[in-house]
């Protein structure tokens, strides 16, 4: 047959695009070729799960028939892998795998049908419960969800309440307690100003020096106490206020210490019977509660109180040329011959008693309110010479008291060394001394203003100090000689120097 | 605080101690002196105590507790020829709490009452030194205020003594002869007042006859 000519044989690939449709003008739309997932979900469509395994290769040689479909060479060399290999795997497709698992749970759900199916009868086939805890009746589901529901509802309206509640009792609280929240915000203002704590159920506060230094021995305790007489239908006085204090008996009313100069010595009857005063009460600062008024003035009865007995102490105990007389309230001594200082104690109570004796007549008081300061003042640094650096700190082991004297015993101190030590001048003392220097004060005053009015010539001008000690004053006496004015101007320096001399 | 000289006075022959206390303080007071107030002096033994003393068997050494009243706020503490120390009146309540290493000897507070005189610088004490309810003997304390150093002084105090002691009057003390130069201070005093003590502690009863 070398005569016939070979004939071309065109093979065209089968991986055309098909041709959905061709347009009026001749231009073809093509398919798009299934993407891989598409690709799998159409064979995945097209496994017939009623074919038992037997068929399988059956089923994968009608598989593979459809093998080209797929793109790729890679995939006709397994086919004919596959093929080859049919005789001795059963199935090498990928799918095989995911098709037997999905037939086998197919045919345990078959399997579980047809049991409850038979056990639903009852007639071949029961079930037997595993022996337990008696479960709750299946009740209808539309009376659980009620019961559920009226339940929370329950448990939202218990919280409620119980927060309503409250609030009702703090409302009512409020209301018939009032002042109770002023009681506890004066408290604390009173706080801020006296010493205060709590005994029991009292509440006591202090109001003596002791912490300042003082050694007397009264106890100065006030009490606070609630204010609980107001009847909430009234209306609320404007100076209300829910705290009271209670002052002991012995504080109550004011005090305070009157000094005098008199040039005569007045009657022995008269001795004992000063009874002073109404001295009106120092003003209350604006504002400032009606305890702390009361407070203020206790206090200073209490101090006004320590000043007479520290000097009435003094004047018992220390000698001198002519003795001190104290009589009730009063101690009279003697600074010079024709005079008399008297020191008195003036405390008036509030109540009417006294009241009516301040209508007496008073008589001119020389009252020194200079020494009545000083008095204050000296027995205050008495309180911080107690308090003072020599006195503290001080090591732990060793008795209170001034820095030197805890060394008098290791150092054997002898008498006088520690009579040094301690301060010689006692309240009184330096009381007198001061009365003694106002009285020569201003008799050297007179003195020299009647030399001055007496006097004409040289002329006499005093010019006192300003600043003064309490024990010393200063003056400067000018002797000036009138008409040596005249003559210093005309002359010379000379005369000037003569006028200057005579100062 | 001066040099101090305490010596002992003998009781006089057929007298008692009062009536010889008597004798010295009237002559005390023809010389001059004024009378001041009264003076103590006391003393208290205390002795280590056997279970500090250990293995070596060493006797227990004696400590002397001692008050005076010209130092009111100080106790002194000394040891035979050991230091004195010089403490607070807080030391008596120290030696209670220290009563495990120093006991009390018995009946051995033994101590010296009497009146004080000054004469210009001299502070003159005389006092009974009495043990228990029984009197003993006379101690005389004389005291120069001016000078602290034993050796310028002691002359001067000699002739003091010997204006009103007599005869009696003593040799200077041991003290002096230490530390010649030195400051005299309170602890000498109350080292002497220590010999003074053991002196008359040794003898166990007034002597009727001046034995010095």
């Amino acid at each position: 047959m070398s005569g016939v000519r070979a004939v071309r044989i065109s093979i065209e690939s089968a991986c055309e695009k098909q041709v959905q449709e061709v347009g009026l003008d001749g231009t073809e739309t093509y398919l798009q070729p299934l993407s891989m997932s598409q690709n799998l979900a159409r064979l995945a469509q097209r496994i017939d799960f009623s074919q038992g395994s037997g068929s399988e290769e059956e089923e994968a040689a009608g598989a593979e028939g459809d093998a080209p479909d797929w793109a790729g060479a890679g995939a006709s060399a397994d086919q004919d892998d596959e093929e080859g290999l049919v005789k001795f795997q059963p199935s090498l497709w990928p799918w095989d795998s995911v098709r037997n698992n999905l037939r086998s749970a197919l045919t345990e759900m078959c399997v579980l049908y047809d049991v409850l199916s038979i056990v639903r009868d009852k007639k071949f086939m029961t079930l037997d419960p595993v022996s337990q805890d008696a479960l709750p009746p299946k009740q209808n589901p539309q009376t659980l969800q009620l019961i559920s529901k009226k339940k929370s509802l329950a448990g939202a309206a218990q919280i409620l309440l119980k927060g309503a509640e409250r609030l009702t009792k703090s409302v009512t609280e409020n209301q018939e307690n009032k002042l109770q929240r002023d009681f506890n915000s004066e408290l604390l203002r009173l706080r801020q100003h006296w010493k205060l704590r709590k005994v029991g159920d009292k509440i006591l506060g202090d109001l003596s020096y002791r912490s300042a230094g003082s050694l007397f021995p009264h106890h100065g305790t006030f009490e606070v106490i609630k204010n609980t007489d107001i009847d909430l239908d009234k209306k609320i006085p404007e100076d209300y206020c829910p705290l009271d204090v209670q002052i002991p008996s012995d504080l109550e009313g004011s005090a305070y210490i009157k000094v005098s100069i008199q040039k005569q010595a007045p009657d022995i009857g008269d001795l004992g019977t000063v009874n002073l005063f109404k001295r009106p009460l120092p003003k209350s600062k604006p504002g400032s509660p009606h305890w702390q008024t009361k407070l203020e003035a206790a206090q200073n009865v209490l101090l006004c109180k320590e000043i007479f007995a520290q000097l009435s102490r003094e004047a018992v105990q220390i000698k001198s040329q002519i003795p001190h007389i104290v009589v009730k309230n009063q101690i009279i001594s003697q600074p010079f011959p024709s005079l008399q200082l008297s020191i008195s104690l003036c405390h008036s109570s509030n109540d009417k008693k006294s009241q009516k004796s301040a209508t007496e007549k008073q008589s001119p008081e020389d009252h020194l309110y200079v020494l009545e300061h000083n008095l204050h003042l000296l027995i205050r640094e008495f309180h911080k010479q107690t308090l003072s650096s020599i006195m503290m700190p001080h090591p732990a082991s060793a008795p209170f008291g001034h820095k030197r004297m805890r060394l008098s015993g290791p150092q054997a101190f002898d008498k006088n060394e520690i009579n040094s030590l301690q301060s010689s001048e006692g309240l009184l003392e330096k009381i007198i001394k001061q009365a003694k220097h106002i009285f020569l004060r201003s008799r050297t005053a007179a003195t020299i203003d009647s030399l001055a009015s007496r006097i004409e010539d040289p002329q006499i001008q005093a010019h006192w100090s300003n600043i003064n000690d309490v024990y010393e004053s200063s003056v400067k006496v000018l002797i000036t000689s009138q008409g040596y004015e005249q003559i210093c101007k005309c002359h010379s320096i000379r005369c000037m120097q003569l006028w200057a001399g005579r100062y | 605080m001066g040099v101090t000289c305490v010596s002992q006075m003998p009781v006089a022959e057929g007298k008692s101690v009062q009536q010889t206390v008597e004798l010295l303080t009237r002559k005390l007071e023809i010389l001059g002196a004024e009378k001041q107030g009264t003076f103590c002096v006391d003393c208290e033994t205390y002795h280590t105590a056997a279970s500090t003393l250990g293995s070596q068997g060493q006797a227990g050494k004696l400590m002397y507790v001692m008050h005076n009243s010209e130092y009111p706020l100080s106790c002194f503490a000394l040891f035979e020829n050991g230091p004195c120390l010089i403490a607070d009146t807080n030391f008596d309540v120290l030696m209670v709490k220290l009563k495990g290493f120093f006991q009390s000897a018995k009946a051995s507070k033994i101590e010296t009452r009497g009146t004080r005189y000054q004469y210009c610088d001299f502070l003159v004490k005389v006092g009974t030194v009495t043990m228990g309810p029984s009197a003993r003997g006379i101690s005389v304390e004389v005291e120069y205020g001016p000078c602290v150093v034993a050796s310028d002084c002691w002359s001067l105090l000699l002739e003091f003594l010997q204006s009103f002691l007599g005869s009696h009057t003593p040799g200077a003390p041991a003290v002096f002869g230490n530390r010649h130069d030195a400051v005299y201070g309170p602890a000498d005093t109350m080292v002497q007042y220590m010999e003074l003590f053991n002196k008359i502690r040794k003898q166990q009863q007034v002597p009727v006859a001046g034995i010095r």
